[in-house]
């Protein structure tokens, strides 16, 4: 059978465009504002992000034949909670200097109603294996906006990409002056609705 | 068992498998922790002074090793006046102020190094301000942990910005304490030409945050003025006071 | 006094809790589709807010902070770390309540808000507030004006949202861009207009 047909490649593809989980499943936007101004931060959150889903989404799955249905959002949140502090905790030990640029995001992580949205939508309901796929799924989704995003903040706002700059000098001799408005949060709102009219309009078609 | 009792018992059990979890963690890896956070401060001590480059890579055991040999902390009340190792300050022992000196190889004091901790945008801004021993010039900044937005007001960590601080003063003209502030965009168009000596350059798009740290440092500096008073007056202090930290040889 | 008008108008306008910190989203797109409902919510946030603030201060203080167990004995002791845990599980016990509340005192705001009252408990807003109140080291009045004018603040986007989104209907959008596209880029309009208040001084 082409790969492309199996179940989990179909559940891994799946989040990525058609059912992305910021531009048309409407989660985890909160994050998706703070994180976008510089390519490298949004790199590493969308890294932790499909971290924590994953593994979260494995966990609840592996549990989900015992969890009691009127307890199961406070047991979903414990669960992605007590992950993402043990993650930080460990690295704050042994990657001391990668923890004190994550600290920041611990917070927004744990609420990112991407993990608990997927928890409840199908790792509830679907074996440990698809769960997880599903979450390195949604977590590439959200990833791939994230870097589209900040590509964008970062080139038009800064004149960089990951820190180095692209815009020669001459241009900006020349008169050229950054986009400082893409600095600024208002702007990632409007380029991810953007985004989403392109989405939509590709989709449609 | 009824549905009931069966929630409870698997809240029951959840509620102890996290809480040992976290607690197993928090605990084991504390003392690693603690190790790590402190050789960070000793680092950027270290920095607020010039004696480490930004991006050289240091061992743990460099950084202890230099900080010993050049600096050396010691404790004063709000009044500026020195606390003994093994007293507490009169009445209420949380005014006890920190203070590191940087004394090349125990010899004079050649700056003093002011921690500082303020509130920002999204959480406490903890850094390290080095003060000459003039008692108003600035001598290093550095900020060693923050949650300010990256690329915005997450700018405070970095060389451009903090090393925009040195030579700048916290006094004005005449003497007297103004502290140092973040300006609103460049100082030099939005400050005038007499204040130009008390402001650095902000972070566009971080108002806020330019405005929380000049605020916090204003309230932190206010607090050790009388330690900053004793190095403007050196000299006078020393002679009655010849054997205080701040007058050895 | 002066000092907690601050904290009020600071936690509504300068600091506002959703178009400043961009917290709360989620929710935010898709109930301001309607304005009975996003109401109704954001009332509920009020509440859930003032309530949540103060008790979790109570909990961090007495219990959870570095040396806050003295009045047990045990000065040494520091549980930090469950903050997260804990404040999100009195949040979502709060929410409870206020469910079975709703749910006895009005059965039409029930049925209106639907799925979305159970996810107030995971709204980002509500723990943020209660981080944020650590992070500033707010005494237990401060914590009770802070968690209320943040409400205010979440209150005041999502109605304001709900009347744009209201007379939107009558505009000739996009096929791509109806709902929750344009309610992206009207959201940043007003993120833009409320990033004034940040030249205030008070």
């Amino acid at each position: 059978m082409k790969i492309t047909r199996t179940k989990s490649f179909r559940t891994f593809i799946d989040p990525v465009w058609g059912e992305n989980p910021i531009n048309i499943q409407m989660l985890g936007i909160c994050s998706a504002l703070a994180v976008t101004v510089q390519m490298k931060t949004a790199m590493v959150m969308g890294l932790s992000m499909t971290f924590v889903v994953s593994f979260s989404n494995l966990i609840i799955s592996l549990m989900r034949n015992a969890i009691p249905r009127n307890i199961r959002i406070i047991v979903e949140l414990a669960v992605i909670a007590t992950l993402v502090i043990l993650t930080d905790e460990f690295l704050r030990a042994y990657y001391y200097d990668i923890s004190k640029q994550l600290s920041v995001f611990v917070g927004l992580i744990i609420t990112n109603c991407i993990v608990l949205g997927r928890a409840e939508a199908f790792a509830l309901s679907n074996p440990p294996h698809l769960a997880f796929i599903d979450g390195l799924g949604n977590g590439a989704g959200y990833g791939l906006v994230l870097i589209t995003v900040s590509f964008i903040r970062e080139f038009l706002g800064s004149g960089n990409l990951f820190g180095v700059r692209i815009i020669p000098e001459a241009f900006y001799a020349a008169g050229y002056e950054d986009m400082g408005f893409m600095l600024l949060a208002p702007a990632a709102f409007i380029i991810i609705g953007l985004l989403i009219w392109l989405q939509k309009s590709v989709i449609e078609d | 068992m009824s549905d009931y009792m069966k929630s409870l018992l698997f809240a029951g059990i959840l509620c102890i498998a996290c809480s040992s979890l976290l607690t197993a963690a928090a605990s084991g890896l504390k003392k690693i922790q603690q190790e790590n956070l402190l050789t960070d401060q000793r680092k950027n001590i270290l920095k607020s002074v010039g004696l480490v480059e930004q991006d050289k890579e240091y061992t743990s055991g460099d950084i202890n090793r230099m900080f010993h040999d050049s600096i050396r902390r010691v404790n004063i009340d709000e009044k500026g006046n020195l606390i003994e190792e093994n007293q507490t300050a009169g009445g209420d022992s949380e005014k006890n102020l920190p203070v590191y000196l940087y004394q090349k190889n125990g010899g004079a004091v050649q700056a003093y190094i002011i921690p500082i901790n303020t509130r920002g945008l999204w959480g406490e801004i903890l850094g390290y301000l080095a003060i000459k021993n003039d008692g108003q010039t600035i001598s290093g900044f550095t900020v060693y942990k923050h949650s300010e937005t990256p690329g915005l007001g997450g700018e405070i960590e970095q060389n451009w910005f903090q090393s925009n601080f040195i030579g700048k003063k916290i006094t004005g003209p005449s003497g007297e304490f103004v502290s140092i502030s973040i300006a609103k965009g460049k100082a030099e168009d939005t400050v005038g030409e007499e204040k130009m000596g008390n402001y650095v350059d902000g972070i566009s798009g971080a108002t806020l945050t330019g405005k929380f740290l000049s605020k916090g440092l204003k309230d932190v500096l206010s607090g050790y003025e009388p330690v900053s008073i004793i190095f403007r007056k050196k000299l006078q202090f020393c002679k009655t006071n010849p054997n205080t930290p701040w007058c050895k040889k | 006094m002066e000092n907690l008008i601050n904290i009020f108008l600071d936690s509504v306008f300068v600091g506002n809790i959703l178009l400043a910190y961009f917290l709360g989203m989620c929710s935010f797109v898709a109930v301001s589709k309607n304005i009975n409902t996003a109401t109704g919510l954001g009332f509920a946030v009020i509440f859930v807010l003032t309530i949540t603030a103060p008790v979790n201060w109570l909990i961090y203080s007495y219990l959870l902070s570095p040396g806050a167990l003295k009045w047990a004995g045990f000065p040494e002791i520091d549980l930090s770390y469950m903050k997260f845990i804990m404040f999100i599980a009195v949040i979502a016990a709060i929410v409870q309540a206020l469910e079975i509340l709703i749910d006895r005192f009005s059965a039409a705001l029930y049925a209106g808000l639907g799925v979305f009252l159970p996810l107030i408990a995971v709204n980002c807003a509500i723990l943020g507030t209660s981080l944020f109140m650590v992070e500033r080291n707010y005494t237990f009045v401060e914590s009770v004006v802070f968690g209320f004018g943040s409400g205010v603040g979440w209150m005041l986007a999502i109605v304001s949202m709900a009347a744009i989104r209201m007379k939107l209907r009558y505009a000739d959008l996009p096929k791509g861009l109806e709902g929750y596209g344009i309610t992206m880029i009207v959201t940043g309009l007003m993120a833009m207009a409320f990033m004034l208040f940040s030249g205030i001084t008070m």
